[in-house]
């Protein structure tokens, strides 16, 4: 409180901020957001039927290649596509990346969360964050000029909120693989410590899993490993489940 | 990785070959034929009464190698009907510089059908190989086509000692972009490892191959494909379960895609002749496929 001038600016000021998209990347990747992705388990419930996957070992290696297989060339890809068609020429040509990504989900469960979730990831984005891209979006779809998708949704959010691709790819694939060791947690089931356990041994695959979408070229879409494709589409027909994919 | 990058592209196809299948007398023909270099079809026959033409490609170097580029360009005119094969499996050997690539487009015109049966692929240690095929298909048109996928012998005895298989097709549907089936096998990258490096899974095991050596492929886009027809396949499918791990699923539109992990392609060739003796039987009235070629 003192009449001197001061020599240097208040302390406050020095300190780093966080960046302004901190928040809004920690509100749209919680886990708790109601996309409804917690009732997906993206073909995790088929090797539970299988038995192949029973404990956390099994469920943390099962979670290790969904990770960098699933999340790499299906949503991690058009995440980073949809953003540089943004940066490029803007939303006509995320029209068509939509339709490659309704396309390249072979399993028809997949096609449906994909366009489920993403329905309800762009109310919400455009709820919270709205930007015109958003809303242009939403009228294409609403028109059936394309499907939606939660990827393409969650990267027009990050667009206006100017989040860089590699924390979104990042906080996304977390959130991503949170959900599903929730899931799993419940369906195994597993120790909410175990969960952790595997939350903890898995940050080495996702900051992994975006390097490698930052290599990819855009006919990579969709290359997803067999294996877990077989089991997306065996989930369709096994009689006791829990999940809708 | 250099060898996965040079693009083969820059230089001449080491095999080019041209069909255009129309209808002369009453059975489908080709009406227009070109090829050049290690490609080119065998005499075509007719392996029934129904009209539909078959022809064999036959590679003439026997395999592909490093930096050879294929290119195949297949259009059925209305109401035509082609049955494609090859002549033996397709083996590509150590690709050291670049990949070898395959190109097809096809064009199926109104009620044209394409019955597209190669034999299986086979990889060989140090391989790079690439096939991208776009299919045009008319609403009214038919497509099946099956694939099988093998790792190739290696001196050391095991398998998936190949560098990449990239396998990649699309189809659009009266214009329409229907499906994008993208099958991408890299043995040395394809894993996860523990935090001390040891691997936890690799391309044999869970997530890629499941603990099996083959994998087929078969995509069928027809405008009587519905609901009920998927079901009543994968019921089928099911008969042939033992070592295998199959899965089915409707595409988004008429059409179905079958992915199949087994220990043999003898195994996959009776599951996929199953479902499309199915297939032909009632939609064309013929009899199941007898290639007759071994």
């Amino acid at each position: 409180m003192g009449t001197q001038p001061q020599k240097h600016a208040p302390p406050c000021r020095e300190l780093p901020a966080s960046p302004s998209y901190l928040l809004p990347l920690l509100q749209l990747c919680d886990s708790a957001l109601p996309t409804g992705a917690f009732s997906h388990s993206f073909g995790l419930e088929a090797y539970l039927a299988r038995g192949v996957v029973h404990d956390e070992t099994t469920f943390a290696a099962w979670l290790r290649q969904f990770i960098g297989q699933q999340l790499v060339y299906s949503d991690g890809l058009a995440i980073r596509l949809t953003i540089e068609a943004m940066e490029r020429t803007g939303l006509a040509e995320v029209l068509n990346l939509d339709r490659r990504v309704t396309a390249q989900a072979l399993p028809l469960q997949m096609r449906g969360a994909g366009i489920k979730i993403g329905l309800r990831m762009l109310e919400i984005g455009g709820e919270l964050f709205p930007t015109p891209d958003l809303d242009a979006y939403r009228a294409h779809i609403q028109a059936g000029r394309c499907a939606g998708h939660t990827a393409i949704a969650l990267a027009l959010t990050a667009h206006g909120l100017r989040i860089p691709l590699a924390q979104m790819l990042t906080a996304y694939f977390f959130s991503t693989a949170t959900t599903l060791t929730q899931n799993a947690v419940r369906a195994i089931p597993l120790g909410q410590r175990a969960g952790q356990r595997v939350l903890r041994l898995i940050h080495d695959d996702v900051t992994a899993a975006v390097a490698t979408v930052m290599t990819l070229d855009e006919e990579d879409l969709g290359a997803v490993a067999p294996g877990l494709e077989i089991a997306q589409m065996r989930h369709e027909y096994q009689l006791a489940r829990m999940f809708m994919s | 990785m250099s060898a996965l990058l040079t693009d083969p592209a820059v230089k001449a196809p080491m095999g080019e070959l041209r069909l255009d299948i129309g209808i002369r007398s009453g059975r489908s023909l080709a009406i227009g034929q070109y090829h050049r270099g290690a490609l080119r079809v065998l005499r075509p026959h007719y392996l029934d009464e129904s009209g539909q033409v078959c022809y064999v490609t036959v590679n003439q170097g026997g395999a592909y190698l490093g930096g050879d580029l294929f290119t195949m360009d297949i259009t059925v005119a209305e109401g035509a009907r082609l049955l494609l094969t090859t002549q033996s499996a397709t083996k590509i050997y150590r690709t050291p510089k670049a990949f070898a690539e395959q190109r097809l487009t096809v064009s199926l015109g109104p009620d044209s059908t394409l019955e597209y049966v190669p034999d299986q692929l086979i990889a060989y240690r140090g391989a790079a190989y690439r096939q991208g095929t776009l299919i045009n298909m008319d609403e009214s048109s038919s497509l099946i086509m099956s694939e099988v996928i093998t790792p190739g012998w290696s001196p050391d005895g095991q398998p998936f000692k190949y560098e990449q298989l990239r396998l990649r097709n699309e189809i659009r549907y009266g214009g329409r972009l229907l499906a994008i089936d993208n099958v991408l096998l890299t043995p040395p990258s394809a894993g996860t490892a523990d935090i001390s490096g040891q691997p936890v899974a690799d391309i044999t095991g869970l997530g890629f191959m499941e603990g099996f050596s083959h994998l087929g492929s078969l995509l069928v886009v027809d405008p009587r494909v519905d609901a009920a027809l998927v079901t009543e396949l994968r019921i089928l499918l099911g008969d042939h379960e033992q070592d295998a791990l199959t899965g089915i699923s409707q595409l988004n539109g008429p059409g179905f895609v079958v992915r199949a992990l087994s220990g043999s392609t003898s195994g996959l060739n009776i599951m996929m002749s199953a479902l499309t003796s199915l297939l032909r039987e009632r939609w064309f009235g013929q009899a199941p496929l007898n290639l007759r070629k071994h």
